[in-house]
């Protein structure tokens, strides 16, 4: 399946990293990638993701991480 | 979090606020080992009320500042240089990860100018621990010194606790600075869980015929221990536990199980397979403890109840998931269950699969002795493990009163853990009993922490349990390689007496049954520390066994 996850998250060393990390070693294909720090020093990353995992648990998985926010399915497909 | 508005107005260096740091936050004891990069913080120790241990390996350092946490249930911290210094905390850290310890990893880097650059005993421990830490910082200014150090121990201690690691360069801990105002952590109200849910776990529960409590490790991190005896006590539903939940429910009561999974009791494994309705308490479905996941608890439903909403459904989907604090959700589902036959059918199983210990011969049977040493430890005692059979055998075995009293790799089944875990537990509490169970294949992975136990007169009861061999190793390709031995045979160890005595560590060696209870009597009465070696049959195996891949319902063998 195809999903497309909205990350917010305060801008740091390795945020990004541990994003990314944690996507791939749960399961999922990163195929697309949009990242923009904004005034606000939140990071918001688009990813467009492939895998087979029930993406709303990763997105509990990538909440916990102490940088992010918010993290949300935005679709599957 | 809020800003304190403490304004800290003294010049000291990046090592010395780091020092101070810790302090502030309670930290009385750390474990480590000195080298080029965190001379500085070594050089501001001098100084400092804080007590270190020098270990003699930096795995050992991790593993001694976990078993600290673990036994004290404060935060433990090791210090290592960078380079070989850092990478040899990684298996510490990873153990800490895997059983959510917290534990406060700090490493030396090379100057800031020099990172990058594959400079002498540079490595990016930074990105090499990232999937084992529950977060990390490399701090880049003198003046956030303090502050890391003090989020750092918030972040390891709060919800579900785990390891931080701060990458300290060397410029950093040496350049002078005034601190930057810290923040104040205030730990996080306990949350309850949604109320909507609840209230349908709550009917669910008093609907079911068959319940049975799954009880995990988070038991005891979530200092539920109390609220989980007070629900069994109102509700009377039998229970099975996790490796790391041993102890959390009374071990003589004929509705605790034990432990269900690969080397559980045949009467846990049972239940679970027949219950109606699984009660998960801070667990989370480990493989050891489930088998082939398709096929456990066929027919139950599920209340998942846990700290981290990232766990419930992560390998079974659940009826509810209720995410929050463990003690409040059990309070609201504790309610009197009309469950007599369910509770008649698992005392049967607790009567009918229980462990016998009339073994033949005059050999020495480890499940017995495990047995008698803890009796005569008593309540107070704490038992750390090593990995391997020996472990096992204290799961089964061993008479554990509280989760804290018993200490072992559970998620990474670290070898090497037993010893430096011992002695960081009894570094916690000096005053109790503390016994570690090794095998002669683990306790070679840190043999030279005898050293650290004889510098500071550590009294830590060491058992080593010698099959001469890796006896899980072998015991599986015994049943799974059609007894195609490879690489297990360890007969030609050393002379552990000899070597624990040329450590400056009194021991003594035991082969025969009725040698045992004079060497518990040892054991126990040696003030300082102490090594029983001890020679047990090469064939004996653990039972019962779940084949790996096989379903809890398919276990071999009964226990002796």
């Amino acid at each position: 399946m195809i999903h497309r996850l909205e990350v917010t998250l305060q801008d740091g060393e390795g945020a990004l990293l541990r994003v990314l990390g944690t996507t791939e070693r749960r399961g999922f294909r990163v195929l697309a990638m949009h990242a923009e720090v904004g005034a606000d020093a939140l990071c918001r990353v688009e990813l467009t993701l492939e895998g087979t995992r029930d993406a709303e648990l990763l997105g509990r998985q990538l909440a916990r991480l102490h940088e992010v926010r918010t993290a949300a399915i935005r679709a599957s497909s | 979090m809020a800003d304190s508005g403490r304004i800290e107005t003294s010049i000291r260096s990046g090592a010395q606020w780091l020092v101070a740091a810790l302090e502030a936050e309670g930290v009385d004891t750390i474990f480590g080992y000195p080298g080029g990069a965190i001379m500085p913080v070594y050089d501001a120790l001098v100084d400092s009320a804080l007590r270190h241990i020098l270990v003699r390996h930096e795995q050992a350092a991790a593993l001694a500042a976990d078993g600290y946490a673990r036994a004290s249930g404060r935060i433990g911290v090791c210090l290592a240089t960078s380079g070989p210094g850092a990478t040899n905390l990684l298996t510490g850290i990873a153990n800490a990860y895997l059983d959510s310890v917290p534990l406060l990893a700090i490493t030396g880097q090379v100057a800031s100018g020099l990172m990058g650059t594959d400079a002498f005993q540079e490595v990016d421990i930074f990105g090499m621990s990232l999937p084992v830490v529950k977060h990390s910082f490399i701090v880049r200014r003198t003046e956030d010194v303090a502050a890391v150090v003090h989020e750092a121990c918030a972040i390891a201690r709060s919800g579900r606790p785990g390891p931080v690691l701060i990458d300290l360069p060397k410029d950093v801990a040496q350049s002078r600075a005034a601190a930057r105002p810290a923040q104040r952590h205030r730990a996080p109200a306990p949350v309850m869980p949604d109320a909507a849910a609840l209230a349908t776990a709550v009917a669910l529960l008093a609907r079911s015929e068959r319940p049975l409590l799954y009880i995990g490790g988070g038991v005891g991190i979530a200092c539920a221990e109390a609220a989980l005896r007070d629900f069994v006590a109102r509700t009377g539903m039998p229970s099975v536990c996790t490796l790391k939940a041993l102890g959390a429910v009374d071990a003589a009561s004929p509705h605790n199980l034990g432990m269900l999974g690969m080397h559980g009791s045949q009467a846990a494994n049972h239940a679970v397979q027949s219950c109606d309705l699984l009660l998960v308490v801070g667990a989370r479905f480990d493989d050891r403890a489930t088998g082939k996941l398709d096929t456990f608890a066929p027919g139950a439903r599920v209340i998942h109840i846990d700290a981290d909403a990232a766990e419930i459904g992560k390998l079974r989907a659940v009826d509810i998931g209720l995410a929050g604090a463990l003690a409040l959700a059990l309070a609201a589902l504790a309610q009197p269950l009309h469950i007599d036959p369910w509770r008649k059918h698992c005392a049967v199983l607790h009567e009918l699969y229980r462990s016998r210990y009339d073994a033949p011969g005059d050999a020495i049977y480890a499940p017995a002795l495990l047995r008698d040493l803890s009796i005569a430890a008593g309540a107070q005692a704490l038992v750390s493990c090593d990995v391997g059979q020996h472990q096992m055998w204290v799961a089964q075995h061993w008479q554990i009163p509280a989760i804290r009293a018993h200490l072992t790799s559970g998620g990474l089944g670290a070898m090497g853990y037993g010893v430096p875990a011992a002695l960081g537990a009894q570094l916690a509490q000096p005053q109790a009993c503390v016994i570690c169970v090794s095998g002669d294949g683990s306790i070679m992975m840190n043999i030279q922490e005898l050293a650290t136990l004889r510098r500071y007169a550590i009294p830590v009861k060491i058992l080593l349990l010698d099959n001469a061999c890796l006896g899980m190793v072998r015991q599986w390709q015994e049943l799974f390689f059609a007894e195609r031995y490879s690489e297990v045979d360890l007969s030609d160890n050393p002379d552990f007496v000899a070597l624990a005595q040329a450590f400056g560590i009194e021991a003594f060696g035991i082969e025969r049954r009725d040698q045992v209870p004079a060497a518990i009597r040892r054991l126990l009465n040696t003030a300082g520390p102490v090594l029983c070696h001890v020679r047990i049959d090469p064939r004996a195996n653990v039972w019962p066994l779940v084949p790996p891949g096989k379903s809890n319902g398919e276990m071999m063998g009964a226990a002796a």
